[in-house]
């Protein structure tokens, strides 16, 4: 601790705190333009010029540590006139057109000469410009360097935190410019980190150009509805139309950043296919009808008890919504056949929430990054949950720790690896088993191990494709480790063989001391808040156990397709699309007798229904997402529900008081009371809403975490692999699939602004392997799989694994859940040029 | 009170005798009668012009070659303090504007619109300006609301007549009513 004077004030801080911080702390206010906590200082705009008592020249407060004893002056003549004269430099050159620009109102550089600026400029010389006309960096940005201070943090957040390094700086001096190499087209993540960072109105949004002010806006603080990272974000509209998210410095564990999908994904509330009304077949047709209607039509055809009956809901539903959905089925419809999951297997969903410790409460994804060793294992991390992508690379850079990934795709976040694995797809289990094999297993209790004992270590190597240095070297970083914690993706539910594995090694490492912690990676907003609420058949809310386990979606879909169910609920899920054989999906939900879809478009599922209802999407209702991490955060009501659509709450609870009156509880808030009793992990969670603006970096906000249960009815259960679908020599290909860096689910296809920058499918294979098929990228293809076949574009990537083709299951064009079949393992393609 | 008042007054008699005061005013009376009128013959006859400095009804402004003023900028709808002014932005790069960015709405609650003139200070472009039409009574609620189409149309009143002053006018019947129609070449300059 060193103790400094501060303008007079004494003030105790930490060694090597900036001055910025420690004359902030004291409570004395230093602009700043440069400055930004995440990103390495490089103090550059000098807009932060502090007086230090015995040194000549000003300091640049913001890369300079304090030094005991020091004495520091922020507001001093010279300090002042010092900062009207940065800032009479940056409107040298500037274009003061601040009543045409988006960033007008909301401007750092606004703000700053209004506050500290000389109010009159000397400069009489022409001014330099670099462009005429704003010009288009991307689908979403735009860009004019003209009112560009100069801070680099574009640039640096491009490089530092998303890691597509894109961006740069071109000439110098007053010339400088800040855009892609050459103000070439960008072909990057999209994110628009850049725009956020932009203290000006240089980077802007394309889709938001030239629409409003900043303070038309009515916003609503918010969490993202794609992936699981949970980020916070605020969206806003006017009149009615949203037309901006945007995230905040220092709020949520993203801080200012999020992805494309966040940033620009929102704009699917306002799409025009949204459904306003309630449906109900008529003569073969869906056609609009009252609330009325439909309701007496589930009043009739839901049987209480006799029936069977089944009931799917989306995990991007709120955990209001989710509990009182199992709770209908539970205690209503007398039913246990539920599933908040249309493509993985209740059995697999079960072994990993329990071999990833899920239920032993939420674990930060700072807590992670705080340990000795990070294993990414079973998740493209770098598309599936960019934002979590971010902090690991962010926080990686700046200390030593081991951070190992094992892929069989190559992603962004490998640059950040010390060390990388491509191993074959689906082999998940084999790279973990024989890494335990080299940990020296012999010293634990018999029990546990029996099933890695048999193993083979070399047989492991091959299957999972691996060289046995690379697996003794990651054993050997894991051993050395005393604090390890691992990122396991989704590709654990897709192959479910490796899920034990991953339960063995994170139990033997503990047995040895170690701390381990396990981040489930999930690509769906409330997957997490779904499973703890219960919407599960194997157990219930707070994972406990259930008197009567039940059918999952698959379970439920093969019973439909035997025409043995009744009725079946299904809330917010596009089953038909996402299921893991699309074709038996549409024939089982073409066979129940009746069909009741809740959504908020007419989706392929609802399509087939007898009567469909308009619920609300995120923006129109309040609740609790629960993210990955295990952190339950709030989302605020922007808008209302459109036309005559309802909250989902209001529907579920309107079915369930249609059978019993006495259904509830009425409205969300006590429903969450009854949460926080039911399910315990929530018991103490605290939802106190943390939008304070934090730029000190502090960012975990660890009274959002939920507690760990008290009693988990889990088990990890061996399930057996599947044969692939196909033959090796006739199909060279697997097919491995997941979310796209710009699509989550079908929910990002509603957006106008993510189908413009990806609106077909593609697949994409190593380099080496589109090399020996004499492929391109960029060209047409055929992909042929033993059950489908379909046209994408081909994209090569460096680095990936030989022999795997990846496409992602968001697009209609190219069904990924078509190349499926029930009960067989993953497909393997044909790729031909056409 | 004083003394006089008590006592027998001759002056206030022979004032009642020759009704002085009776004579004054009719005086009055009878000079009206032959001075000049005072009367606006508004709307038929005659109309008043206002002054340059006069605040009316809002136009909008081109530039010499015939593009907006406006940028949409919506410093008029944030300084107006009865907020009855609504700009939404877009872009138009054909030239419409003097920017690449032009007005989608621009519109004026006349109703609200305490004519201050706020909106034209705050306009960095002199595109809005209060003009000198003042017949704005109307039947309907709706007309009262102006928008970018019609303010972009030129007041019959162009800056460079001079204000103050009086013109023959006379009612004309058009389609959209009846309208008051100045005659612009005669005038005559009356002080009031
Ligand atoms: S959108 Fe993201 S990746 Fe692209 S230039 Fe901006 S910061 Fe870099
Ligand atoms: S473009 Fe924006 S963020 Fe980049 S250097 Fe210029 S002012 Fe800074
Ligand atoms: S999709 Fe995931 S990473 Fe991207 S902004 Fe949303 S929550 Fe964050
Ligand atoms: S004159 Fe005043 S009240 Fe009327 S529109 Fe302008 S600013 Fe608003
Ligand atoms: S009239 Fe002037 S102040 Fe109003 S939006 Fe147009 S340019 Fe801006
Ligand atoms: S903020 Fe310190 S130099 Fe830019």
């Amino acid at each position: 601790m060193v103790t400094v004077k501060i303008n007079g004030k004494e003030i105790t801080v930490e060694d090597g705190t900036l001055i910025l911080n420690a004359a902030r702390d004291a409570g004395f206010e230093v602009p700043t333009f440069c400055y930004q906590a995440d990103l390495i200082g490089i103090g550059s705009c000098r807009m932060c010029l502090v007086e230090i008592e015995g040194q000549k020249k000003l300091q640049p407060s913001c890369v300079t540590p304090v030094l005991h004893g020091m004495s520091i002056n922020t507001e001093s003549p010279t300090v002042v006139s010092a900062r009207a004269g940065v800032l009479e430099f940056l409107l040298a050159n500037h274009a003061l057109d601040c009543p045409v620009c988006d960033k007008g109102g909301e401007c750092e550089l606004q703000d700053m000469v209004y506050r500290y600026g000389p109010h009159k400029g000397r400069h009489a010389e022409p001014k330099f410009k670099f462009h005429e006309k704003d010009y288009v960096l991307s689908p979403v940005i735009i860009k004019n360097s003209n009112r560009c201070v100069q801070c680099v943090k574009c640039v640096r957040v491009c490089r530092e935190v998303v890691g597509a390094n894109v961006l740069t700086s071109l000439n110098r001096g007053d010339h400088q410019e800040e855009t892609s190499f050459l103000r070439s087209f960008l072909d990057c993540d999209q994110d628009g980190n850049c725009i956020e960072v932009c203290p000006v109105g240089c980077f802007m949004r394309l889709p938001y150009r030239y629409k409003t002010r900043p303070w038309d806006l009515k916003g609503a603080d918010t969490v993202c509805p794609y992936c699981a990272t949970g980020c916070r974000m605020v969206i806003e509209h006017r009149d009615g139309v949203v037309i901006r998210a945007r995230a905040q410095l220092g709020v949520g564990l993203n801080s200012e950043t999020l992805c494309a999908r966040g940033r620009f994904g929102f704009d699917f509330i306002n799409n025009p296919n949204r459904l306003t009304t309630p449906l109900v077949r008529k003569r073969g047709a869906l056609e609009p009808a009252s609330w009325e209607e439909a309701m007496g039509l589930i009043k009739k055809n839901f049987s209480v008890g006799g029936g069977k009956v089944g009931g799917i809901a989306s995990p991007r539903l709120v955990n209001e919504e989710l509990y009182l959905f199992q709770k209908l089925f539970r205690t209503v419809f007398n039913s246990p056949n539920i599933d908040s999951s249309s493509r993985w297997d209740p059995l697999a969903v079960e072994s990993f929430v329990s071999a990833a410790s899920m239920h032993e409460g939420g674990v930060s994804i700072f807590d992670c990054m705080a340990s000795d060793t990070l294993l990414i294992i079973g998740s493209h991390l770098s598309d599936e949950n960019p934002v979590t992508d971010y902090i690991v690379r962010r926080i990686s850079a700046n200390r030593r720790m081991n951070v190992i990934i094992a892929s069989p795709r190559a992603m962004k976040l490998d640059s950040s690896a010390t060390q990388l694995l491509r191993h074959l797809p689906g082999a998940e289990d084999s790279v973990l088993e024989a890494i335990i094999l080299n940990l020296n297993y012999d010293k634990l209790p018999d029990e546990t191990l029996k099933p890695v004992k048999d193993a083979r270590l070399e047989a492991l190597l091959s299957t999972a494709g691996a060289l046995d240095k690379e697996i003794k070297a990651i054993a050997r970083k894991l051993g050395a480790s005393s604090t390890v914690a691992v990122i396991a993706g989704t590709d654990f539910l897709r192959a479910p063989q490796s899920i034990p594995a991953l339960g063995l090694l994170k139990d033997l490492l503990r047995s040895r001391g170690k701390k381990v912690t396990v981040l489930p990676a999930l690509d769906r907003c409330n997957q997490r808040g779904a499973w703890e609420m219960g919407v599960h058949p194997g157990f219930g809310p707070g994972y406990s156990r259930v008197d009567k386990k039940g059918l999952g979606c698959d379970g439920i879909l093969a019973a439909a397709e035997q025409g043995e169910l009744d009725a079946l609920y299904i809330a917010g899920s596009d089953v038909a699309s996402m299921y893991p054989d699309g074709e038996f999906a549409a024939k089982a939900l073409s066979a129940v007798k009746f069909l009741v879809v809740q959504d908020i478009f007419l989706t392929e599922t609802a399509k087939l229904a007898h009567v469909v209802l308009p619920g609300a999407s995120f923006a129109e209702k309040e609740g609790i997402f629960t993210n990955q991490e295990g952190r339950a955060q709030i989302i605020r009501k922007l808008l209302p529900p459109p036309g005559k659509a309802k909250r989902d709450f209001d529907i579920i609870r309107a079915v369930g008081e249609s059978f019993d009156p006495s259904f509830g509880p009425k409205n969300p808030v006590l429903v969450l009371d009854e949460i926080r009793k039911e399910a315990p992990m929530y018991g103490d969670v605290s939802l106190v809403f943390n939008n304070k603006k934090n730029i000190e970096d502090k960012l975990d906000n660890r009274a959002a975490l939920v507690k760990g249960a008290q009693s988990a009815a889990l088990k990890v259960s061996r399930i057996e692999p599947r044969a692939d679908l196909g033959g090796a020599e006739q199909f060279p290909f697997r097919l491995v699939t997941g979310n796209h860096l710009f699509h989550s689910g079908m929910l990002s296809r509603m957006s106008s602004s993510m189908t413009g920058l990806l609106n077909a499918a593609v697949i994409e294979i190593s380099e080496g392997d589109a090399d020996a098929l004499g492929l391109r990228n960029g060209d047409k293809v055929s992909v042929r799989g033993a059950a489908c076949e379909a046209q994408m574009t081909l994209r090569t990537r460096k680095g990936s694994g030989k022999g795997m083709a990846f496409v992602a299951e968001n697009f209609e064009d190219a069904p990924v859940a078509r190349f499926f079949r029930r009960g067989k393992g993953a497909p393997r393609v044909a790729i031909t040029k056409i | 009170m004083n003394g006089r008042t008590k006592g027998f007054n001759l002056l206030e008699l022979i004032k009642k005798v020759v009704f002085t005061d009776f004579v004054k005013g009719l005086s009055i009376t009878l000079g009206y009668n032959v001075s000049r009128s005072i009367t606006q013959r508004y709307p038929d006859e005659e109309k008043w012009i206002p002054y340059r400095r006069w605040r009316g009804l809002h136009y909008l402004n081109r530039d010499a070659e015939g593009r907006e003023l406006c940028v949409a900028c919506e410093l008029c709808s944030k300084a107006c303090p009865t907020q009855c002014i609504t700009v939404v932005p877009m872009e138009d790069d054909s030239g419409r504007g003097i920017a690449d960015r032009v007005a989608k709405v621009w519109k004026v609650d006349l109703v609200r619109c305490l004519y201050c003139g706020y909106c034209e200070d705050a306009c960095p472009t002199r595109a809005v300006r209060l003009g000198r039409e003042y017949e704005t009574a109307c039947t309907d609620l709706a007309s009262t609301v102006r928008r970018r189409e019609e303010l972009l149309v030129p007041q019959a009143l162009a800056e460079n007549i001079e204000g103050g002053v009086l013109v023959k006018s006379r009612l004309v019947r058009t389609p959209e009513g009846i309208k008051v129609e100045p005659d612009l070449r005669r005038h005559k300059k009356r002080s009031l």
